[in-house]
């Protein structure tokens, strides 16, 4: 079980489009503490995704530095950014991004493809990753056989099946309804209390960010301001 | 690092009916290619069969085929003036085989006898059986006392009217009856679509005096273009050919014909490249957000694009694999054989059709080609994808 400190430092990110510049993230700057579990909240279009992927490798800064545990993502090549994201970094969209044609198990199995292990060992750890999210009866479902909150639940099994280092959501619950949206937070919860699991979730619903250790707040560019949410804190400091 | 082929497979069926149209057009070209491409293979087998150089047939001067040429016997004569001519054992003469040629016209069996083919009859005699050291009898030969003809084996598949028994009509107004008592092979060669009977019997029956033309043998020492240009000579006046330059000729309508429908499976091949090429844009469109997914956990542009190529070639295949099955039944249903018109002399040449392991395996080839280039443009597309772009989308 991984788990590791995430370091955004004096991060700038411009987007160009018709030769415009667009400045999103002007010097931000977020520490994120190995085994944290960190909410980031924000008005539409402040930029939270962009963070959400520089931090996971899809995108570089345009100045600045992002660091996870030792890896300098700046300084690596995209080839070794992919490699190192396959590895170290699990991804949960809003929409899920199941492949329809695969099973649940399959589409967990995915991420494993990339490695050189043996079939017997993926499929033990595709066992173990959907009996973690409670799906361990559903291995042969499709996913329009299953649920919203349990297609999520089969993504969050892909992303945890590597044992990466840190969680990225980006709103995994915007999709889903209250109580839905309630165990799939569980689960988080639990990945980030068991197993120690960094995280940084995107959302934009304060009853999910109370879940979390800290809520950092996206505006113009930089983080205006912070709450730390003391019962998460003094639950996962006892775990 | 690779996707899994159930992956590839599965999808295919998302779109059933893109999948099917793309199926159905590789199929189309397959079908024609392989009938061609064994059509081909029967035309070249024949021509080889033929294509004997010592071997020379001789017309009248100027004659381009034995139907619009005849030799006169003073000039058959003089033949005998020709060095280098094998010779018969026996006599210790050189062996010559004087033949005529006529048409009857008989039905054809592949269209249950709607319409009728020009065969060709020679009249021969036993020494044609030396000369064209490859005509094999399968049965009896004609007598020379009774009105007999034999059939070679590929007339007797296309043609109507020529089992064993039946009775052939011949001469002017067709008023005589010559009965088929055997057949012949001549190793798939060009005669195999002939009617043979004795010579001065059919002569006879159409009161002619004149040969159509002679065959001759060389001996091995011998060249044949100083034998050709004694028989053009001075002395004799008549043409001489090689058996191969002779049925080069007569063929020429079926290379034109073999040319064009070259052309047309170029062209269909062409056209498959481009509904291939659409069917994948379409698969690449509809998967966007799928590949963007791919590419977020970590599988790179070239296994995207890989796997794309893979499952065009799957289609490509299954197209291959129909193409074929529907040539090998529109083989078994329509008949293996094919006719084709001699250039000049407008008598029927057949040829035998076989689906062979090799053009099999050829198409098989070339449809895996047709799904690589079709699905190239597309699957560079999926492998440039802009990832963040598409994942912003959803
Ligand atoms: N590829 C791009 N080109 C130009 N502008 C972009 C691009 N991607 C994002 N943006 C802009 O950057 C801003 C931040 O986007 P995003 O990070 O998705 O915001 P959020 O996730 O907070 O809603 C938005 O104004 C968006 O329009
Ligand atoms: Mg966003």
């Amino acid at each position: 079980m991984s788990s590791a400190e995430i370091e955004v430092s004096q991060v700038r990110k411009v987007y160009y489009k018709d030769r415009l510049e667009i400045p999103v993230l002007d010097g931000l700057n977020l520490k994120i503490a190995a085994g944290e579990f960190v909410a980031l909240m924000g008005p539409s279009g402040s930029g939270k995704s962009t963070l959400l992927h520089l931090v996971g490798g899809l995108d570089t800064p345009t100045g600045g530095s992002v660091r996870v545990g030792d890896a300098y993502l700046e300084s690596m090549t995209e080839r070794e950014r992919t490699a190192w994201r396959s590895r170290h970094i699990g991804f949960i969209f809003q929409m899920y991004h199941l492949v329809p044609v695969l099973t649940a198990a399959q589409n967990v199995e995915l991420p494993l493809l990339l490695f050189k292990m043996a079939a017997n060992e993926r499929k033990e750890r595709v066992k173990t990753a959907l009996t973690i999210v409670g799906l361990g009866d559903r291995m042969d479902h499709r996913p329009n056989q299953l649920s919203g909150g349990q297609e999520q639940r089969v993504a969050i099994a892909r992303a945890i099946v590597t044992d990466p280092d840190a969680i990225l959501a980006d709103e995994p619950t915007g999709d889903l309804d209250a109580k839905t949206s309630d165990e799939i937070l569980d689960l988080l919860n639990l990945l980030n209390s068991e197993f120690g699991k960094s995280i940084l979730m995107v959302t934009h619903d304060p009853k999910a960010a109370s879940r979390s250790n800290r809520i950092v707040h996206l505006e113009k560019g930089l983080l205006e301001r912070e709450e730390i949410n003391p019962v998460t804190v003094r639950e996962s400091a006892v775990a | 690092m690779a996707l899994p082929l159930s992956y590839h497979w599965r999808n295919l069926f998302v779109r059933k009916n893109t999948t099917i149209l793309t199926v159905l057009v590789i199929a189309a070209v397959v079908g024609v290619f392989t009938w061609m491409i064994g059509f081909r293979g029967a035309v070249n087998q024949s021509l080889s069969v033929a294509g004997e150089e010592r071997k020379i047939i001789v017309l009248k001067k100027g004659a381009t085929a034995e139907s619009n040429s005849a030799i006169p016997i003073d000039e058959y004569n003089k033949l005998g003036q020709l060095n280098s001519v094998e010779k018969n054992p026996a006599t210790g003469q050189p062996r010559f085989s004087p033949e005529m040629i006529i048409q009857v016209s008989l039905p054809r069996l592949a269209d249950g006898g709607m319409t009728f083919a020009n065969v060709a009859v020679r009249g021969v005699t036993d020494d044609a059986f030396v000369v064209h050291s490859n005509v094999k009898e399968l049965g009896t030969r004609f007598s020379v006392a009774e009105r007999e003809v034999i059939v070679g084996v590929a007339a007797s598949k296309q043609f109507g009217g020529l089992n064993i028994g039946d009775i052939v009509n011949i001469g002017f107004g067709g008023d005589r009856g010559y009965k088929v008592v055997g057949y012949f092979s001549a190793d798939g060669g060009p005669m195999e679509s002939e009617i043979w009977g004795y010579l001065p019997s059919l002569m006879n029956a159409y009161n002619r005096t004149m040969y159509s033309s002679v065959s001759l043998r060389l001996t091995p020492d011998a060249d044949p273009k100083e034998v050709i240009a004694q028989i053009e000579g001075p002395a004799i006046q008549l043409t001489g050919k090689t058996e191969k330059d002779y049925w080069k000729e007569q063929t020429k309508l079926t290379q034109i014909y073999l040319f064009v429908t070259g052309a047309l499976v170029a062209v269909m091949s062409i056209a498959a490249v481009f509904a291939i090429a659409n069917t994948m844009y379409a698969v690449v469109a509809g998967r966007t957000r799928e590949i963007a997914m791919l590419r977020t956990i970590g599988f790179d542009g070239y296994t995207i694009l890989r796997g794309l190529i893979l499952e065009s070639v799957m289609v490509s295949l299954m197209g291959g694999i129909i193409g074929c099955l529907g040539c090998a039944a529109w083989l078994e249903i329509a008949g293996n054989t094919k006719d084709m018109f001699g250039a000049t002399t407008f008598t029927t040449m057949a040829f035998e059709i076989h689906l062979t392991p090799v053009i099999v395996v050829a198409a098989m080839i070339m449809v895996t080609l047709l799904g690589v280039v079709g699905a190239l443009m597309p699957g560079l597309r999926a492998a440039r994808l802009e990832v963040l772009t598409a994942l912003r989308e959803a």
